[in-house]
């Protein structure tokens, strides 16, 4: 009974944190420079229902918003907004919504609604439940980690924005050593451990990535559409192996830390050990993680397209066609995140055994 | 040749060798997943209702996940038990912040990719917001709750007179590593994935403000968020699910002839 009370307890701590920081990014519109407005009432009117060429069947409706200025002077004007009951565009917005409003001399018009609460909301609930469970001081260093990381990672961005003819695979290949040394050395110190670590960890990138670059070259890209790629500002292919080494990277990363992790805890106990032993043990360590981890990749990729394939389906499109379209660079990186996943198990334990079984002969000298 | 097939058959081969069978049953595990949601893409484009199109796929899929992989009967059991209880949780936290953050569907950003297509479809697209968080969730969930029951039965089975506070400070510390590793996996297949929409703002030069409320970023943040909260759930839950059958059980825990 009292686990449960203590449980219930910590749990109630983080609602009441979650809670507070939703409402209190609720009242930083003073923070904005542009107005922001709070819908005060709607009233719907002008309903009909919309059929398209594929026969689908939708609702239209136009919706009589008054927004009370918030950070201006408090007054209340009117705006009309158009919604499509599927919402693929539009939104539907309810007393008491929050939106950021753009101002055209002297009219308002709708820019987007407010997220900042729920986003902070969302950190809030990650960020108090992480501290409570593991404690502070373990955290710590992954909480800053990671926001280093994203900082290292918009600097990149900005650069890579900025920087004309920058050779972009090479500059995304530096950003991302970077990134892993930082993650590395942060948890684990300036260790032998995070040394091996962050060696296997490039070399298995690497490997995958380019493997991926050999077979396309090999097959000449058939059935590889870099074209499909959206926001494109810049020439595709670059991009998509930058994003490929970044997210090799974040799932090997930690792969062969956990390998290393446990080879180095197999030396401590009893140095003496031969080549295959840490091999075998560095083997079923990886081989305990891997599924888990092709599995995570493999459900967030195809969970993210399931808009867009039944969007394309509703519009008279078959499977061949959306697996072209849609899923294609997904599935690539996919696989090519998996194979970098599989490849960093023999990766990492033969590069550790080989430093282990080195380190213990130069000892015995 | 298709060079994704290509590399698929290289995948599967690598698998083999490295994984054996254990590797054979991931690339299985894969293969099922995919028919499942498959068929949740279809029962929804169909028009049935979505939410419980998806608790049951949900379901479908924890249970491939979890049996899928070898082990004790009872850490399954407790494995599958707190994966379910964490995604209803979390998909209740993605409904509301579906709720809040109204992040369904596209923006102008995507209007080359939407060129020729009729958006009036029918199909209420904040429904598919919650059905991506909760499926981008599913496997990082079922995953993280059998490491952590599994490594914790191993705690118990190789140190014959643990106490439970001993036990606890085993947790914390599997705990707090498969917290870790899944984290930055999570992180940096978010910075990879969104590269291009990314360097997209920075070149219309969004200001802050826009920058923090963009419906496509916040909802991959979002949806990365809420990965993350339901792993340290189901670290949590697990935990606090073996500590108690052990407390109640002893070492009985340990007996399989019951099951």
């Amino acid at each position: 009974m009292l686990i449960m009370k203590k449980q219930l307890g910590r749990l109630a701590i983080i609602a009441v944190v979650t809670i507070l920081a939703f409402f209190f990014a609720r009242f930083d519109s003073f923070l904005y420079s542009a107005p922001v407005g709070q819908v005060t009432a709607v009233k719907q009117t002008s309903q009909e229902s919309t059929t398209d060429e594929f026969g689908n069947q939708d609702g239209q409706y136009t919706q009589n918003l008054s927004v009370k200025l918030l950070n201006r002077s408090g007054q209340t004007v009117k705006i009309q907004n158009q919604v499509m009951a599927s919402q693929t565009m539009t939104t539907n917005y309810e007393v008491g919504d929050q939106i950021l409003l753009k101002e055209y001399s002297g009219s308002y018009q709708i820019d987007t609604i407010k997220r900042d609460s729920t986003l902070l909301a969302l950190v809030a609930l990650l960020v108090t439940a992480t501290i409570i469970y593991v404690r502070f001081k373990k955290t710590s260093f992954l909480l800053l980690s990671v926001v280093l990381n994203a900082a290292v990672f918009v600097v990149a961005l900005v650069v890579d924005v900025h920087v004309k003819s920058l050779p972009v695979v090479l500059w995304f290949s530096l950003v991302a050593v970077a990134l892993a040394a930082l993650s590395l050395y942060l948890v684990l110190g300036r260790s032998r451990q995070a040394h091996i670590t962050l060696v296997a960890t490039a070399i298995t990138t690497a490997l995958a990535v380019f493997v991926m670059w050999f077979v396309l070259l090999v097959t000449g890209g058939i059935g590889v559409h870099f074209e499909t790629m959206s926001f494109v500002t810049q020439v595709p292919a670059p991009i998509f192996y930058a994003q490929t080494i970044i997210g090799v990277l974040g799932a090997v990363m930690d792969e062969s830390a956990d390998i290393v992790a446990g080879l180095f805890g197999l030396y401590r106990e009893s140095p003496h050990r031969p080549f295959k032993d840490y091999w075998q043990a560095g083997l079923s360590v990886g081989r305990e993680i891997l599924g888990t981890l092709t599995n995570v990749l493999f459900m967030i990729f195809i969970a993210e397209t399931i808009p867009m394939v039944i969007l394309m389906l509703r519009n008279g499109n078959n499977w061949s066609y959306i697996l072209d379209q849609v899923m294609n660079l997904g599935i690539l990186q996919t696989v090519v995140s998996a194979l970098g996943i599989v490849w960093a198990v023999p990766v990492t334990a033969g590069l550790t055994a080989w430093k282990l079984r080195h380190q213990e002969e130069e000892a015995a000298k | 040749m298709n060079s994704i097939c290509v590399l698929i058959i290289i995948l599967l081969l690598s698998l083999m060798i490295v994984g054996g069978q254990q590797g054979l049953k991931t690339f299985l595990g894969l293969v099922l997943n995919f028919f499942l949601i498959f068929t949740l893409i279809i029962l929804v484009n169909w028009g049935f209702n979505p939410y419980i199109v998806m608790a049951i796929i949900s379901l479908m899929i924890l249970s491939v996940a979890i049996y899928l992989s070898a082990g004790r009967a009872k850490v399954m059991a407790i494995a599958w038990q707190s994966s379910l209880v964490v995604t209803t949780v979390v998909g209740c936290l993605s409904f509301l912040t579906q709720h809040f953050a109204q992040v369904q569907g596209y923006t102008l950003e995507n209007s080359d990719e939407l060129e020729g297509l009729s958006l009036n479809i029918g199909i209420n697209f904040s429904h598919l917001v919650v059905i991506v968080m909760v499926i981008s969730a599913l496997g990082a969930i079922a995953e993280a709750s059998m490491a952590i029951t599994a490594d914790l039965f191993e705690v118990i089975e190789r140190s014959p007179d643990i106490t439970k506070e001993s036990l606890s400070e085993h947790a914390e510390t599997i705990g707090s590593q498969i917290l870790g590793t899944a984290v930055n996996t999570l992180f940096f297949g978010m910075l990879g994935a969104n590269i291009p929409l990314l360097i997209w703002y920075l070149r219309l030069h969004y200001t802050l403000a826009e920058f923090i409320n963009a419906k496509l970023l916040v909802m991959e943040v979002a949806t990365m968020l809420l990965g993350m909260i339901g792993i340290l759930l189901s670290i949590w839950l697990s935990t606090y699910m073996v500590e108690r059958r052990y407390q109640k059980e002893g070492r009985n825990l340990l007996d399989e002839s019951d099951v």
